[in-house]
């Protein structure tokens, strides 16, 4: 396997487009890279250079310590997985796999080796003599695997693999790619727009938007100290609320104050808020739909950070209810029990966890408090 | 290439594709040229009258008479009325044999797909469309082609599709318009890979007007001082209010950069080609004027 070396990686197209700027990442061996970000953000794009599908209009991508940016894409040692894959509706299981490697002429012998190893590795040795018609979407997406895996490459290139499938088998296919990153102990790089996938399956995540890396980090720590109000949004689901909140330092207390409410902040926390020199100042103040409770005995212990509103929208998910409703003309979520007594129209008092909150800068929209 | 082996060359083709062995004895150089042209003769008849390919290729370059389409296509046992839809697919290095395979298989009905070359970076698949295919499944197909030569090929390809050809009478102009999807899409709007040929927007208009027009309306709107390029930060700013619907407090958000920075910059965009971007007449000449630059530019450059 791999490791791979971005430097100053610049996407411009002759229409003056520039899908991608000063992209910098290097990638260890064996790691499980995810680009995420919405569409059009230039996470396609970067894969695409990486693939050598797309010319790099500036900046350096080594493989291996080798610089790759003029290596036709079949030199490169890589095998992609793209969103629109086709298999050959004529050839079995087996020829589909073969095929790539018949092309290039590769010993029948060594074929066979590795068209079965591979049809081990992904479930697929009691299926080898089926046609395309008679297999399941997951069936056939592990078959189109088993087409990059025969190659042995040493870098697999994954554009939005899942996203033609319907929702289930996409649960089952997400825990298919991770098991098969173990076994393989592959180096892969996975692009997709659904962030819980980016979560489910990466060692680390690189978080993009209009062509800029927001953040590279692991999906533990982009969760938990995200570096910016859009990686704040953008990662978790349902996502982050958000409120402005005026900031007050009086002595050694800091609060924060949304409309009515007034919110008092921990001691871990103020330190920040008032050596950035924010006291009189908005900020946004963002906190996680499950560090939001309406449980009695989390409300009496935190009587400091107190909301009170009425419900709008009660949604039972089974192991988890959201309850909606607004604050301050601002829609917020709660993440709470499913054995809550709140119900539509009800009037509602919640409690935040301030030790979970996160303030961002309301006009560099940059983490404060992290 | 000296005369022998290229007879020898043309009667190996001829033999290729008619299965026909000639032996020709020529002794002198006239003698040798006359063989040579016989046999070219004799290829280029077999092609005509039995070779799907040829056909096509013949018929999408208009080089079939109208009045003959229906004859041919009968000796050939292609039906000419039938709906079908024709992609264009254009490779970035030459066609190879690992494409035409991978397509090849990809489309296995020969009978009623067909693959056909038109030239050494471009081919065209003709495929029957179901009564039951909607515009998404078209565009489907198409981006299952880039897709499949992308990962099987490693190629990189572009592709555009036509719209619905009831009859091999409008092949030609089929093929016509989905030449001009794929110049105008790689010209206005390169960072895609599929172009559908009804979807060419204000590009086709640009595309199809002459040069002396273009320039005329440059040289009024910039009275005179055409600006070649923007550098690479003027761009982004351009491109980003556009994108943000000419909203400054969102596009200065969006480039991490203060409102009246912006407006500093746009009024120097303002200072330098007389448009004042912030209004939406000036900002739709601009946005127009850039394409007809990028169009001139590439016309020199071709």
């Amino acid at each position: 396997m791999a490791s791979l070396s971005l430097k100053g990686i610049q996407k411009v197209y002759p229409n003056g487009f520039q899908a991608v700027k000063d992209f910098n990442l290097d990638i260890e061996d064996k790691e499980f890279i995810i680009f995420v970000g919405p569409s059009g953000c230039g996470k396609s794009t970067t894969l695409r250079m990486i693939a050598g599908l797309e010319d790099i209009s500036g900046g350096t991508l080594e493989i291996d310590g080798k610089v790759m940016n003029d290596v036709e894409p079949k030199d490169r040692d890589i095998a992609m997985v793209f969103q629109n894959y086709a298999l050959y509706p004529h050839m079995t299981v087996y020829d589909n796999m073969a095929f790539g490697l018949k092309l290039r002429k590769v010993p029948k012998d060594e074929i066979d080796k590795k068209v079965r190893e591979a049809a081990r590795i992904l479930d697929l040795e009691k299926l080898l003599d089926r046609k395309p018609k008679a297999l399941s979407g997951g069936q056939r997406q592990r078959v189109a695997m088993g087409r990059a895996i025969v190659r042995n490459p040493k870098v697999f290139l994954m554009d939005e693999p899942l996203s033609n499938l319907d929702a289930k088998l996409r649960v089952q296919m997400r825990i298919e790619i991770s098991k098969l990153h173990e076994n393989l102990g592959a180096t892969i790089i996975y692009v997709t727009h659904d962030q819980t996938e980016a979560m489910t399956l990466g060692t680390r995540i690189v978080v993009m938007k209009d062509g800029v890396v927001q953040q590279v980090d692991t999906p533990q720590n982009l969760y938990n100290t995200p570096c910016n109000l859009f990686v704040a949004g953008f990662i978790g689901s349902p996502q982050m609320n958000f409120m402005d909140a005026v900031v007050k330092v009086n002595g050694s207390d800091v609060t924060l104050t949304v409309g009515e409410h007034v919110l008092k902040v921990p001691a871990s926390k103020k330190k920040a808020l008032i050596d950035g020199g924010y006291d009189g100042k908005t900020v946004v103040l963002g906190i996680r739909p499950e560090d939001v409770h309406d449980s009695e005995s989390f409300i009496a212990n935190s009587p400091d950070s107190v909301i009170r509103s009425k419900i709008k929208v009660y949604e039972l998910l089974g192991a988890e209810v959201y309850l909606y409703f607004d604050v301050e003309g601002t829609q917020m979520t709660a993440r709470v029990n499913p054995r809550t007594p709140l119900r539509n129209g009800d009037d509602a008092v919640f409690a935040l966890d301030m030790e979970k909150i996160h303030a961002f800068d309301k006009d560099t929209e940059l983490t404060i408090l992290n | 290439m000296e005369p022998a082996q290229e007879l020898e060359k043309a009667l190996a083709e001829l033999k290729r594709i008619t299965g026909i062995a000639l032996e020709v004895r020529a002794d002198t150089p006239e003698e040798l040229e006359l063989a040579l042209n016989q046999v070219h003769c004799l290829s280029l008849a077999y092609k005509e009258k039995y070779n799907k390919n040829h056909f096509l290729q013949n018929l999408m370059a208009d080089g079939i008479p109208a009045y003959d389409i229906f004859e041919r296509s009968a000796r050939l046992h292609i039906e000419p009325e039938t709906s079908r839809v024709l992609f264009l697919i254009e490779t970035k290095n030459p066609v190879d044999d690992t494409i035409t395979e991978v397509l090849k298989n990809l489309f296995p009905s020969q009978s009623k797909t067909y693959q056909v070359s038109m030239g050494e970076r471009s081919l065209v698949i003709l495929r029957p469309l179901k009564s039951s295919e909607t515009p998404e499944d078209i565009s489907h197909i198409a981006h299952m082609i880039v897709d499949t030569l992308n990962m099987e090929a490693l190629a990189h390809v572009q592709v555009a599709y036509s719209g619905t050809i009831d009859t091999l009478m409008d092949l030609p102009g089929a093929y016509r318009e989905t030449s001009l999807a794929l110049k105008v899409g790689r010209l206005f709007y390169s960072e895609q890979t599929v172009f559908p040929h009804n979807q060419l927007g204000i590009g086709r208009l640009i595309y199809q007007l002459p040069v002396t027009i273009c320039e005329n309306f440059l040289k009024e709107i910039f009275r005179g001082e055409v600006p070649d390029t923007f550098d690479e930060e003027t761009t982004a700013t351009i491109n980003k209010f556009f994108q943000n619907n000419l909203n400054i407090a969102e596009t200065s958000r969006q480039l991490h950069m203060h409102r009246n920075t912006l407006i500093y910059r746009l009024e120097q965009i303002e200072r330098r080609t007389g448009l004042d971007i912030r209004r939406f007449e000036d900002a739709m000449t601009f946005k127009i004027a850039t394409m007809v630059i990028n169009y001139l530019q590439t016309e020199r450059n071709s």
